[in-house]
């Protein structure tokens, strides 16, 4: 089999000391394929986020390793890290900068790897997240949540990294504007042969998105399982379970009483 | 006719600024500089602050063509000392004949000096003391935020004594003794900015792009906490002055023949009784200048600071 | 069923003056709601949290209400004083918010908010306030409610909360319960238990309630009817049961835009917004 081009090997990360020491997440391997996207689902709590974190460096590890195409990440980061794996947040008001103009929030990280030709390049990445040039000067106020989000997405392709962390990425939006940010990430991965991790408490979401998902609980993977066999149905863990239940809406028992 | 063009050019510039999406990095920053202008324009109070700040830097630019009488020779001593107000001495004279009104106004560029120079050397120390110290946390922080309550713990006024005392008596050290103790409370302001924003995405997704904390602090934490320290700054002003006025009434400011506000009040006191123009004039010109920017700082406090505001 | 309803509302209008304009938050909003569940479903902007304010006198300044009718059980709520209003609102009509964190008071016992809530309502003894606020705390099911009672705020997980804040709502049985996203902060299986305790205590006494929600599946599989709302109108107004059968284009696109586990689409189809909905 080939080399992942993500793996993590038995990460435990814990924050804390003492009485407040806390396992965020403990003894969790996972490999990442090329141009795969694999799935961190689970309730508030369960450590997915923090997984993202570790991978990016801004949790350390306390035991394990995460490996990018088989080298091992240096901490801190170096920049060729930073040039292969990026991330989109959840609060499309929260991620980009409220004085700066798309076009200062997309030079950045080309200035920060100091590339060639920003202008070019911010053109060709906020073409690719379906924004014309006229988006180009404005500011975060002046754009809907939706298009905040694109700007971010936009962001963390522009570098043209291999992988992306998704923490959330639709969760803080409208229905209609969710299925457009999905339609444009599973576009965005066919067109650049992105490798994705997303983290979602929405099985739904997951499941388009993802062929491959691990499900979480207190800090440890439950269960893998892929995509298809969520849809079938087809699930160990009473807890992934109860999930699933969930997902599916409210159940009533009995007929409305007459009144 | 040309009116006509001259309005639907208004209108036209106007939509320019105002436009949804700007052409270019000029005109987004000219927009967004447009509509904190208009919204400034709609407090009358700051605009009077703006119009006598104004007043000041012209007074201390055209001091030579709007004084009537040098400010430092005096006339004849036995006809013309201590005149009242009157048509050849506006606002009368001193004790040593010269014209209080060409005094003040050439003491302008004396106050502006002291102020620009302080805040220019203030306001940067407080900057970057408070967003390193906010920023990189940890002991960094603990050893810049007691440097900054040791400061802080001092009256101004006595610890800039103190320090006109160790450097000698003269308007460039009351400036620097002003600066040094006037930093600290522009640090807590921009330390307090920093906690907030540091942990936000945005500045989390710099980190994520490589971003080094130099570059995360210098590019984005400073300017978002620039907008307050300015106001701070703006309304610190008013203190700035009397604070050198204060050093000038006590002898260790602006040594004489220099026209100084303060050093005027000083040498007036003596007369307050009987010639109370002597000390009165200058004292009115300082009371509208710190007025004015404390005026202007409130102003640009509803502008720039979105928190104040809504 | 008795033939008047609990709440009639009539043409309904909540506008916000601000510098830059008046911005017209909700358009026209007409219902009348039984002893039933009502949902209200729309998205970010639709005004369905502003309905639900509206009728509660909570709307926030500079908004100004005005509507043809407003009425709950017979009494003009635009009409009423602020005196009549306050024993309405609290005792027969309340209102259940998306985040139990800001709705409590952070520097209070659990127990103490539910019995002040109680006792600023009903002449009761502080024991009998105490009784009452166990016996809602049970009805909520919360395992060790004596326990609960001397907590605080900050030392509920968000299921609790919002369960400690549906008990303080409900303690002095109200006739109308308006739920403003009440399982939007919590997890899925946690907000069914949060549902299921809604759906017993609204079957059990009979309340109103009218649940605002962005979710129409959840709400569509938990109330009796449902409006959908679009920029401040309501666009269609559906059996709860005949969702499959929603004409507008909005409702049906709402529905088809949502990834699902059963047959799903690649890429999901878009809501292609018409401008002449929001006319």
């Amino acid at each position: 089999m080939a080399t992942p081009i993500l793996a993590a090997e038995n990460i435990s990360v814990a924050f804390g000391a003492g009485r407040l020491h806390t396992t965020a997440v403990s003894d969790v391997s996972f490999q990442l394929r090329k141009g795969e996207s694999l799935g961190l689902v689970g309730e508030s709590g369960a450590g997915k986020s923090t997984v993202l974190r570790a991978i990016s460096g801004i949790a350390a590890l306390k035991r394990g390793r995460i490996l990018v195409e088989g080298r091992e990440l240096p901490s801190p980061r170096d920049l060729a890290y930073y040039a292969d794996v990026q991330m989109v947040f959840q609060d499309p008001y929260g991620s980009l900068h409220p004085r700066h103009t798309v076009d200062q929030i997309l030079s950045e990280p080309l200035a920060i790897h100091r590339k060639r030709d920003p202008d070019a390049q911010i053109l060709a990445a906020l073409k690719d997240v379906g924004l014309g040039p006229s988006f180009r000067f404005r500011y975060p106020h002046q754009l809907s949540g939706g298009q905040r989000q694109r700007v971010a997405i936009a962001r963390a392709l522009i570098l043209r990294p291999k992988i992306i962390l998704l923490d959330e990425p639709t969760s803080a939006l409208d229905a209609s504007v969710q299925a457009e940010i999905l339609n444009l990430l599973e576009a965005l991965r066919a067109a650049h042969g992105l490798s994705y991790i997303l983290v979602s408490h929405d099985l739904a979401v997951v499941a388009h998105l993802c062929e491959r998902l691990l499900v979480m609980q207190h800090g440890a993977v439950i269960e893998e399982m892929t995509a298809d066999e969520l849809r079938a149905g087809a699930v160990a863990n009473p807890h992934t379970a109860a999930m699933l239940v969930a997902s599916k809406g409210f159940e009533r028992k009995g007929a409305v009483r007459a009144l | 006719m040309a009116e006509a063009s001259a309005a639907s050019g208004r209108a036209g510039r106007r939509a320019w600024l105002l436009a949804a999406e700007p052409a270019s990095r000029t005109q987004a920053r000219l927009g967004r500089f447009y509509v904190s202008w208009k919204s400034f324009l709609g407090n009358p109070l700051a605009v009077v602050g703006l119009v006598i700040v104004i007043a000041l830097i012209l007074c201390a630019i055209f001091a030579n063509v709007l004084a009537t009488h040098s400010p430092y020779g005096g006339g004849d001593l036995r006809t013309e000392r201590l005149i009242a107000p009157g048509e050849k001495f506006w606002l009368g004279t001193d004790d040593q004949a010269r014209d209080i009104y060409s005094r003040i106004i050439h003491g302008s560029r004396l106050t502006l000096m002291v102020v620009v120079l302080v805040s220019v050397i203030a306001a940067p120390i407080g900057l970057a003391v408070g967003t390193i110290a906010g920023y990189l946390g940890g002991w960094v922080d603990v050893v810049l935020s007691r440097l900054t309550d040791i400061f802080l713990a001092f009256p101004r006024l006595v610890l800039a004594l103190a320090f006109v005392a160790a450097l000698g008596p003269g308007i460039e050290n009351a400036i620097i003794a002003i600066a040094v103790t006037i930093w600290p409370p522009y640090a807590r302001i921009a330390r307090a900015e920093t906690l907030t924003i540091r942990n936000s995405e945005f500045i989390q997704a710099v980190r994520l792009q490589g971003g080094s904390s130099a570059r995360i602090i210098l590019k984005h934490v400073v300017p978002l906490c620039l907008s307050s320290v300015i106001v701070r700054v703006t309304l610190d002003m008013a203190g700035i002055i009397l604070t050198a006025a204060g050093l000038g009434f006590l002898g260790l400011g602006a040594q004489p023949p220099l026209p100084e506000w303060g050093a005027m009040i000083a040498a007036g006191r003596r007369f307050l009784i009987d010639q109370w123009w002597v000390a009165a004039m200058p004292g009115i010109a300082i009371f509208v200048v710190s007025l004015g920017f404390n005026l202007l700082g409130d102003g640009l406090r509803d502008v720039l600071d979105p928190k104040a505001s809504r | 069923m008795s033939d008047r309803p609990l709440l009639a509302v009539e043409d309904l209008r909540v506008r916000f003056h601000l510098r830059r304009g008046t911005i017209e938050a909700v358009r026209g909003v007409s219902f009348s709601l039984g002893r039933e569940r009502l949902g209200i479903v729309g998205e970010s902007g639709s005004g369905k949290s502003q309905t639900g304010r509206a009728i509660l006198g909570l709307t926030p300044p500079p908004g100004e209400v005005s509507a043809k009718r407003l009425e709950f059980d017979g009494t003009d709520l635009l009409r009423a004083n602020a005196r009549e209003l306050r024993r309405l609102r609290g005792s027969r009509m309340t209102m259940v918010m998306q985040d139990p964190k800001y709705s409590l008071d952070p520097v209070m016992q659990v127990g103490a908010q539910i019995m002040e809530a109680y006792r600023a309502h009903a002449k009761a003894s502080k024991s009998e306030a105490r009784d009452k606020a166990l016996a809602m705390l049970e009805a909520v099911r919360i395992r060790n409610p004596v326990r609960v009672l001397s907590l605080y705020p900050h030392e509920l997980s968000g299921g609790m909360g919002q369960r400690v804040m549906i008990a303080m709502m409900l303690v002095t049985d109200p006739d109308l319960l308006i739920a403003d996203e009440p399982t939007s902060a919590l997890d899925v299986t946690v907000q069914l238990e949060v549902l299921k305790i809604l759906d017993d205590l609204v079957t059990d006494r009979g309340m109103g309630l009218i649940f605002i929600s962005h979710d129409l599946e959840l709400v569509s599989s938990f109330c009796d009817r449902v409006l959908v709302m679009y920029a401040g109108r309501v666009v269609e107004e559906l059996q709860a049961s005949a969702l499959g059968a929603a004409q507008h284009p909005y409702t049906r696109g709402l529905m088809r835009c949502l990834p699902k586990l059963e047959g799903d689409l690649h890429p999901l189809p878009v809501l292609n917004r018409d401008p002449a909905w929001a006319l």
